[in-house]
């Protein structure tokens, strides 16, 4: 009995229900948090931070290609784990979870490569090298849209969440190269600027507008996934007769027009 | 902390760096905007739909019913 109820916290965790309704009371301190994060970085690191001796402005770039780097590398974990414990666990929420995170990495991917191409040009020369670094981003892209295609490309539900998760875990083999490829591989991009185990490679005054960047991106990380999450719950639980009533409710708020 | 520019206008050229950052800025805004704006729409439209759905099906009960009765009448 004891087990029974420690595991309680687990299974209602599992409830697309309770985590709609929790996250909905989150939603507009997120909402706050994630837009002056992002305002007050980016206005610090565009206008205010020093200029780089070599780079020059160019290097502003920097406040939005890392921290979206970040979030595509960290959301890709994110998503092959929501995956592992679908099958695993049989969790429904945690496919949802799955589902949800594969469009925000695919726009964080994109991001941190176009970001990238951009910085190149004034920088080396070229928008593009088919480096390890850039080619490995590139293969986490198709990873992320292969996941969400696989999504839609079988008539059961079922099937297409567990399609997806294997993908997800198959390709979690790509993160450790992505990481390693500027120290395994002759590259043009510059080695990382922060490591967990030494003090950062960058002057304090454009490193703390950017440690705000990161923080601002996992706030508005986190602010999209639950978005996209909730979405997918009402469709999957449409069903549901608490659904129904939240539509009858939003329908009787919104007067038809 | 000092403003790195000495006018708005500076700060828009950037040294000839401006169309490169300006650019990166602006494309990656406009993603993540859309990143937070496409669910909006969508919990929106969703409700909509199942709403509409319940509320054909109530007709139609109503309409099957009333039909019984009338010929329950007869």
């Amino acid at each position: 009995m004891a087990s029974a109820r420690n595991w309680n916290w687990f299974h209602r965790m599992g409830s697309p229900r309770w985590f709609y309704e929790t996250t909905g009371r989150w939603l507009p301190w997120l909402w706050v948090l994630t837009i002056s994060l992002v305002l007050t970085g980016l206005v610090w690191g565009l206008a205010f931070a020093p200029q780089d001796a070599k780079q020059g402005n160019s290097f502003r770039i920097i406040y939005l290609h890392v921290p979206a780097s970040f979030l595509a590398l960290a959301g890709y974990y994110l998503m092959a784990i929501a995956g592992a414990i679908g099958l695993i666990w049989k969790m429904k929420l945690s496919y949802m979870v799955m589902k949800s995170a594969a469009p925000i990495g695919a726009a964080l991917t994109f991001i941190a490569l176009f970001t990238g191409a951009v910085w190149g040009k004034p920088t080396w020369g070229t928008y593009w090298v088919w480096d390890a670094r850039i080619t490995s981003m590139l293969i986490l892209l198709f990873l992320y849209l292969g996941v969400l295609a696989l999504q839609y490309a079988f008539h059961s539900q079922e099937a297409g969440n567990k399609a997806s998760a294997i993908l997800a875990l198959v390709g979690t083999v790509n993160i450790p190269i992505i990481y390693k490829s500027v120290d395994w591989w002759y590259t043009l991009h510059q080695s990382a600027t922060i490591k967990l185990t030494s003090a950062p490679s960058m002057h304090p005054d454009m490193f703390q507008p950017l440690l705000v960047v990161i923080v601002a991106m996992y706030s508005f990380y986190g602010l999209a996934l639950i978005l996209y999450t909730r979405v997918e719950i009402l469709q999957r639980e449409r069903k549901a007769g608490w659904v129904r009533e939240l539509a009858r409710q939003a329908e009787t708020q919104e007067p038809a027009k | 902390m000092t403003f790195q520019f000495e006018s708005l206008q500076q700060m828009w050229d950037m040294a000839g760096h401006g169309p490169y950052v300006w650019t990166a800025i602006l494309v990656s805004l406009f993603v993540m905007g859309w990143l937070l704006v496409r669910p909006l729409q969508q919990h929106s439209a969703i409700l909509k739909t199942i709403s509409q759905q319940l509320r054909q099906r109530e007709q139609c009960q109503k309409e099957h019913q009333s039909a019984n009765t009338s010929e329950e009448d007869k």
